[in-house]
């Protein structure tokens, strides 16, 4: 890693050479190829035995809640609109994979079961199915993302409060799931509106969610995050953040990188969605993608940092491990976390860690030198 | 026509409702510009307050909730609840605005927002834990008895059907309605309302001209948080099934007020009436004619519609943003 | 569709030394005539300055100019390039950048990435080449990098290129504001009131940088300023406004002994003593 150098903040100039589809693939996929890696590590090295099985299911959670988080972030924390409807996003994204996965199951193997492991021919249909889930779900943050464009602050957050309470109510009337047997005597009738199980919830789903699809989204996640964050789009984003008509003013075209933010943090919440649904022990209900789910999330990335993409990772982990240990204060949970918004807001409203990475910080004695960090490592947080 | 009759009349009982919290959300808006979360909260107190209330003063004046026979209560003990009610809400939005917003005065909107959404939530917790009001559904005791006031005989798809027009709708609406009136002359024919209006057209010149602006920003909240336990007394006398603090069902009536509150144009009083009404409209005669599933959907549709065609509202005026 | 296309037709054309044309343009909020019938032709190099008194409507000129408010009447060319219609960022593309009168950095970016902001402006390197950092992305971001790495040396700002913006001076943070427009790459450079606030050292410095950058970067300048120091001694013509509507325009020396201005500035009284 070079150390940051005013005189020369640039990478030299050299002009592009030619590397082939192969060698610029290598260059820009490492981060994820790592990430890959770990997720791998994590599965296959996860030690078995009851009280292990527990951990699994909460390291589990916490991968789900970053991208959730980290995802959210990119709309509130770095373009600045304020979005109380992300769990609406999760949603659609596991009712959509939901959907695909049980009768898709059905379908191609007559049953529900799981069918094969990681990458077994089960795995795929289920990774088919999330990446399907996104994109719907990216289709709706696009629909979302429009309001954005003429409210601001908090109508825009009613708005999308709106948007997830209006998709409760319409998951509650949806048709119950068919089983197997029922689904040859089928009717129109039993898929308008879809059988996903209305208020009751999505369940018997197959429990694809496995560590390394997780922590392989995760990786995804923070890469994009990472990359966004260091590039041209992402400036534009945060210019938008902090003075809407100056970006208007330097070229940015607000409208797009605002829509822009909403449908990619939808990718990536739709891509969770997928993961949360087909987790053993969880259940998909209307209720998930309601006002209240939201806010598990928006609390996340306040505590953590408008646009601190560090601060929210660490930020989700506590809030998805914390709450583990005060299962019996469970009547307590969202006492403590609406203190804690109220004491952020009047204390450090900024977030733990601002907008500034956990590694920016360093004791003011430490040195002298302002600690930014220089353009020209910026890969550093990828991996 | 007798069902259009009937749903009027429960647009009407609804409607003054949706009225007087939108009330709150707008009085509030209107002069620190941003959305009291916690308001759709303080009608929840105002809600189980008047129940915890009735429950302990019921045995006191010989009456038993359970026992069908036992004769109504008298219309004093509804009033005075009613009034411990709204007591005890302003104090609570007093002590909200003076801890948690003023503050906050002079942060950025979105802060002051999170914070509303913390106090929000706080409240609804509080409530829910068992030494308050516990986490489960209660009935609310009939503090009056629904007496049949008029009938009438209407035509219908199958024949002549009856209207009955009861007690309890008339008196949300009664109440309701001299309640509004009382607003409208508190806000313009008063010293108070003046300086009120003044606040929110221009914080700092009206404390330059030396309005205690402070103190007008608490008169607000206090008043904004009456008319809300107004809203949620009646709202029990309507609906007794109560739900336990943290329900969505009041995070909805919440919402619904403050749509009302912006399809009425934020900020302005008489719109936020005017909202109410619109919104029960859509709601009840959608729930009626249409689906009453997708009730909430009918409301949230016509927020979307209203804020992407006419963004101040229906009475409001168009504000040009300053660059 | 039809007005538009005579409006073409009549645009001066490409050989013609104005390079902003703006004719009779004008906007009403509510019952106000904020701006009305405002025009003025600056040339190609030209250094152009915008006067009048407090609330004449100088800012809302560069408003209506840069797409921020929608102009009710007239026309703007811009190398017989029709402006009027375009929204905000689409002006700063066609070639006209600005500064704010209020400062208006980024406080979240640093002061590079203030500059870059406006400097990738023509980047053409989608979403899909960002997320895969691909060996042309990579390529412009260091182009846009060092291409305002360059343009800081202007004002000696390269050595704080990476502290917040604002940490910087007010002096500096102006200089920076004009920086970033310049980064922008435009044909047309918009100053409001750029001295404001500077000291007479800090303004004789930027008088000349104003001119250094008019003919470095083959611009053309407008500024709006209070002082008319300043003003008188680096603009070749000088537009006056009062109360919306153009009072005056000429040299500076016509400018300063004309009537209308001194009444306008002073009082109506003024001009009869």
């Amino acid at each position: 890693m070079r150390k940051p150098n005013p005189d020369t903040p640039f990478d030299s100039p050299t002009p592009p050479r030619e590397r082939g589809l192969l060698g610029t693939l290598a260059n820009s996929a490492w981060p994820i190829l790592l990430g890959i890696a770990l997720a791998a590590a994590l599965h296959y090295f996860w030690p078995l035995g009851p009280g292990w099985l527990y951990y699994k299911k909460v390291v589990l959670d916490v991968g789900i809640a970053i991208i959730l988080a980290v995802s959210l972030n990119i709309v509130n924390g770095m373009t600045g609109q304020f979005s109380l409807g992300h769990a609406a996003f999760l949603a659609i994204g596991g009712y959509t994979s939901g959907i695909v996965t049980y009768y898709g199951s059905i379908l191609l193997w007559k049953s529900t079961d799981l069918h094969g492991g990681v990458l077994g021919p089960g795995a795929w249909l289920f990774v088919f199915a999330c990446l399907l889930g996104a994109l719907v779900a990216t289709a709706a943050g696009y629909v979302v993302g429009l309001p954005s464009l003429r409210l601001r602050g908090d109508y825009l957050a009613i708005v999308t409060l709106g948007f997830g309470e209006i998709l409760r109510v319409v998951l509650q009337q949806t048709n119950p799931i068919l089983s197997p047997d029922q689904l040859d005597s089928s009717s129109l009738k039993n898929w308008l509106p879809p059988p996903v199980g209305g208020a009751v919830g999505f369940n018997g789903l197959p429990t694809y969610t496995t560590l390394f699809w997780v922590y392989v989204f995760v990786a995804l996640m923070l890469v994009v995050a990472f990359r966004l964050k260091r590039s041209s789009l992402g400036r534009a984003m945060i210019s938008v953040r902090e003075d809407e008509f100056a970006a208007q003013a330097m070229g940015v075209h607000v409208a797009r990188v605002k829509v822009m933010a909403f449908m990619i943090a939808a990718f990536f919440a739709g891509l969770a969605g997928g993961l949360f649904a087909h987790e053993s022990g969880l259940i998909l209900r209307p209720l998930d993608a309601g006002f209240l789910r939201s806010l598990d999330y928006v609390i996340m990335t306040v505590l953590g940092g408008r646009g601190s993409i560090s601060g929210v990772v660490l930020a989700a982990t506590l809030l998805t491990v914390l709450p583990e240990y005060l299962r019996d204060f469970d009547q307590y949970r969202l006492i403590v976390y609406s203190l804690l918004l109220i004491g952020m807001m009047l204390l450090r409203p900024q977030g733990l860690f601002g907008i500034h990475e956990i590694w920016d910080w360093r004791p003011r004695w430490f040195t002298r030198k302002p600690q930014t960090r220089s353009p020209s490592n910026e890969k550093r947080g990828a991996a | 026509m007798a069902d259009f009759a009937q749903t009027l009349m429960t647009t009407l009982a609804v409607g003054s409702l949706y009225a007087l919290i939108a009330l709150g959300y707008t009085m509030v808006y209107g002069i620190l510009k941003f959305i009291n979360f916690a308001h759709s909260d303080i009608v929840v107190l105002g809600a189980w307050i008047s129940f915890t209330l009735t429950r302990w003063l019921f045995p006191a004046v010989g009456l038993d909730a359970h026992n069908p026979d036992s004769p109504a209560p008298p219309l004093w003990l509804g009033a005075s609840i009613l009034i411990a009610a709204v007591v005890a809400c302003s104090l609570i939005g007093f002590v909200i605005e003076r801890f948690a917003y003023r503050p906050l005065r002079k942060a950025p909107r979105l802060n002051v927002l999170i914070t509303a959404i913390g106090v929000s939530l706080l409240l609804q917790n509080l409530g829910q834990l068992s030494f308050m009001f516990g986490p489960s559904p209660q009935k609310m005791p009939a503090l009056l008895s629904n007496v049949e006031l008029w009938r009438l005989s209407l035509p219908s798809s199958g024949g002549a059907r009856n209207v009955v027009i009861g007690l309890v709708d008339v008196m949300i609406v009664g109440t309701s309605a001299v309640l509004m009136i009382a607003l409208e002359f508190l806000v313009f024919r008063t010293k108070i309302g003046t300086a009120m209006r003044a606040v929110s057209y221009d914080l700092e010149a009206s404390a330059l001209m030396g309005i205690p602006v402070d103190r007008i920003i608490s008169y607000t909240f206090m008043l904004g948080s009456a008319l809300a336990a107004a809203a949620g007394f009646l709202y029990a006398l309507k609906y007794p099934g109560l739900n336990q603090p943290a329900h969505t069902t009041w995070v909805l009536l919440g919402l619904k007020a403050f749509v009302a509150a912006v399809i009425g144009g934020i900020g302005n009083v008489r719109g936020a009436v005017l909202g109410g009404f619109v919104i029960a409209a859509v709601e009840q005669f959608g729930a009626y004619y249409l689906s009453s599933s997708y009730r909430d959907v009918y409301v949230f549709a016509l927020l979307i519609a209203i804020l992407l065609v006419r963004p101040s509202g229906l009475l409001g005026s168009t504000v040009r943003e300053k660059v | 569709m039809t007005n538009v296309s005579t409006a073409n037709r009549t645009a001066p054309n490409q050989a013609s030394p104005t390079l902003l044309a703006v004719e009779g343009i004008g906007i009403r909020f509510g019952g106000l005539k904020a701006v009305d019938g405002f025009s003025i032709n600056l040339p190609r190099r030209g250094l152009y300055g915008l006067i009048g008194p407090n609330g004449a409507g100088k800012t809302t000129v560069f408003n209506l100019l840069t797409g921020v408010y929608q102009t009710q009447a007239g026309r703007i060319f811009l190398d017989s390039r029709n402006l009027v219609g375009l929204k905000a960022h689409q002006v700063v593309a066609a070639g006209i950048a600005r500064t704010f009168q209020n400062i208006r950095l980024f406080p979240g970016l640093n002061v590079l990435d203030n500059v870059q902001l406006a400097g990738q402006l023509h980047a053409r390197e989608g979403l899909a080449s960002t997320l895969l950092r691909t060996r042309r992305y990579a390529h412009e971001e260091s182009e846009i990098r060092r291409k305002a790495f360059e343009l800081l040396g202007l004002f000696g700002l390269q050595e704080r290129c990476l502290e917040p913006a604002t940490s910087l001076s007010y002096g500096h943070q102006r200089h920076l504001e004009i920086v970033r427009a310049l980064a922008a790459n435009p044909k047309v450079l918009l100053l409001d009131e750029p001295a404001a606030g500077l000291n007479s050292q800090e303004k004789l410095e930027l008088a000349k940088s104003i001119r250094h950058i008019r003919d470095t970067f083959d611009l053309a300048i407008l500024l709006i300023e209070h002082d008319m120091g300043l003003v008188m001694d680096i603009c070749e013509q000088i537009t006056v406004l009062d109360h919306g509507e153009v009072i005056a325009h000429g040299t500076p020396h016509e400018i300063q002994n004309d009537p209308k201005v001194i009444a306008a500035y002073l009082g109506a009284d003024a001009a009869t003593v």
